[in-house]
């Protein structure tokens, strides 16, 4: 879409500056010729050149302004298209000034366009090449705004994506089976039935008071996904083995909150509690260098059947990640003979540096 | 609660979790006309102890590994009375399909597991009977095509995944189920396993085949006008015209 030729408001307002460019035309290409003359020979014909001017913007769609611009050839079309509007313009003028003494006889619009027709081949060229100024201008306003409008845009999107995940954190049926072990609990043990009670209310708190800021600590975030991989184990016994193996120097990193917590969620849900023989959830942190990453391992039945679930958790990590990180983010996960594994690689950070 | 002593209601308890199943056995303790004859933890073990102990009831939990609640009832296709126990409440209309007594969902209540149990008593006293093959169809009225043949051999489960059938034979009220060289009788027509089959991978090549598509090497003009499927195996199987028919549309 044209700039100006698509937005009424704009096309006025230029029309409106091309009869200022008449009028200093006018005055200052009279001469001795009456003013009413003058003004009857520029006016229009300045109005006509607003639109041939209107065709500069082609020209700068076909040159953007950019880094390796092919600037000679950019030269050389600009000059040409400035020559064929001005000639163009200059030829009209001469049949709008014989139009206008026919009209009104000696009127002497002809002596005034002879007196200043290679000066009109000039200032038509300069004209030409302003408004295609103009139109660059116009160009980089745009695009500026489209970027603005496409940063609003990522940033609502990583805004809800966060909700989303904040949101789906907490899964209703975690906290039914919970409460039925405890219940199972209180008759047979009830000291263990009050370690179960504050695991859990230690867990729904954590989850609250670390979804609340933007970064936490990777330690944090492990210490978590602890308190849940505690809980699980009360529920499923011995099916539910865990080894962790965590750099130290990868503790202090900083990454989005619950940002493992789905995946630990996962891989009991959709791995360990599938198996009738349960397994071991491999859960591991390393730092190398500026790169942080952390895998984690389930075994998993490969004639289960395929559950939606796994699949928006991975994705709700990977915008989380890309809004966070954009390219320098990669997230894994495959799954081979029996064995499920997500590796999440994303810059080390840690709130020192 | 003044049932006769000398017929106590056997029951089975099936539930992955340990915790689960021992509050059932505590509840259950205060029920004198009730005998817990098997603790399952698995719905492998399940239907190993409904075909060996022959119990009156089943309390049955839904989330399990491998074979879920619908499976088991699935394999045991009996009559026999059900209460579902779970902490997801979206299978209630399930269950509700299925003929289940009662659907607890966890944590549940002393009350509200009596209740449960009223309702089984009256359906074992008046020996309410719930249509076999309803259920199996009932089971699954999402239309999704089969991922896998559960199949009972006497006591134990295979697991077929359908992707390792290599074809289907009827035999009479059964369907021979062929994989690998083994053969795994279920009873079922062949006619309704078609029906529940991916219709992109397995193909009714005859009125006794269905065959899975993945395992076809070639096929052959025997005599006129009769056609052989040979599979990747080696195996020879007849094709019938209409059969060829949709062979040819699938190919």
């Amino acid at each position: 879409m044209h700039p100006i030729l698509g937005d009424p408001r704009r096309l006025g307002i230029y029309l409106l500056l091309w009869q200022l460019i008449g009028l200093l035309l006018t005055v200052g290409l009279r001469g001795e010729t009456p003013w009413t003359t003058a003004a009857a020979f520029f006016l229009p014909l300045c109005f006509l050149y607003a639109f041939v001017c209107l065709s500069a913007w082609y020209v700068c769609r076909f040159y953007p302004l950019e880094k390796g611009a092919r600037l000679l050839n950019a030269t050389i079309v600009y000059v040409v298209a400035a020559a064929i509007a001005s000639g163009g313009w200059v030829m009209a003028g001469g049949f709008w000034a014989i139009a206008l003494d026919r009209f009104a006889n000696g009127f002497g619009a002809r002596q005034l366009y002879e007196g200043q027709q290679l000066l009109l081949l000039v200032v038509g060229a300069l004209l030409f090449f302003l408004a295609a100024a103009a139109h660059y201008l116009l160009i980089a306003f745009q695009a500026s705004r489209e970027a603005e409008k496409r940063a609003i845009e990522l940033d609502l999107l990583a805004k809800e994506a966060e909700l989303k995940a904040l949101r789906a954190q907490i899964d209703p049926h975690f906290i039914f089976n919970s409460l039925h072990s405890i219940s199972a609990l209180t008759a047979s043990d009830p000291a263990a039935a009050r370690r179960m009670c504050l695991l859990l209310a230690d867990f729904l708190r954590e989850t609250l008071r670390l979804g609340a800021n933007s970064r936490i600590t990777l330690s944090d975030e492990l210490a978590l996904a602890d308190r849940f991989l505690a809980i699980e184990q009360v529920r499923l016994g011995s099916r539910l083995q865990i080894a962790r193996d965590t750099d130290p120097t990868a503790s202090d990193c900083l990454v989005p909150p619950l940002l493992l917590q789905p995946l630990v969620e996962n891989a009991v849900v959709h791995g360990i509690a599938q198996l009738v023989e349960g397994g071991t959830i491999r859960l591991a942190a390393a730092r190398d260098g500026g790169t942080l990453t952390i895998t984690l391992e389930n075994p998993c039945d490969p004639d289960r059947s395929r559950t939606r679930g796994v699949g928006l958790g991975l994705d709700l990590l990977r915008k989380r990640l890309n809004t966070q990180y954009g390219p320098a983010h990669a997230v894994v996960a495959n799954e081979q003979e029996g064995r499920f594994l997500v590796e999440v690689r994303m810059p080390a950070v840690t709130a020192a540096a | 609660m003044t049932e006769p002593a000398t017929s106590k209601i056997h029951l089975v308890i099936v539930d992955d979790e340990p915790l689960a199943r021992a509050i059932l056995r505590e509840l259950l303790a205060a029920h004198a006309d009730l005998q817990i004859v098997a603790e399952c933890g698995n719905g492998f073990e399940a239907v190993k102890a409904v075909s060996d102990l022959k119990p009156d009831l089943l309390l049955l939990d839904i989330q399990m590994p491998k074979l879920d609640g619908f499976d088991v009832l699935d394999l045991i296709g009996t009559q026999l009375p059900v209460i579902f126990i779970t902490a997801y409440d979206e299978y209630a209309i399930k269950a509700f399909e299925v003929h289940a007594v009662d659907y607890l969902l966890k944590p549940f209540s002393a009350e509200r597991l009596d209740e449960a149990l009223v309702r089984a008593r009256q359906r074992i006293r008046t020996k309410e009977r719930a249509p076999v093959r309803e259920i199996v169809s009932a089971a699954r009225p999402d239309r999704t095509p089969l991922q896998r043949i559960l199949i009972r051999d006497k006591a134990d489960v295979h697991v077929i995944p359908v992707g390792r059938i290599d074809y289907v034979e009827s035999q009479d009220d059964y369907v021979a189920v062929k994989s690998a060289g083994k053969t795994y009788l279920k009873e079922q027509t062949l006619a309704e396993l078609e029906t529940l089959l991916d219709r992109g991978a397995f193909v009714r090549i005859h009125r006794r085949y269905i065959l899975n598509l993945s395992r076809l090497a070639r096929i052959e003009l025997a005599v006129t006008d009769s056609r052989i499927a040979i599979l990747g195996d080696g195996t020879q199987l007849p094709v019938s015209r209409s059969g060829y028919a949709r062979l040819r549309e699938l190919l």
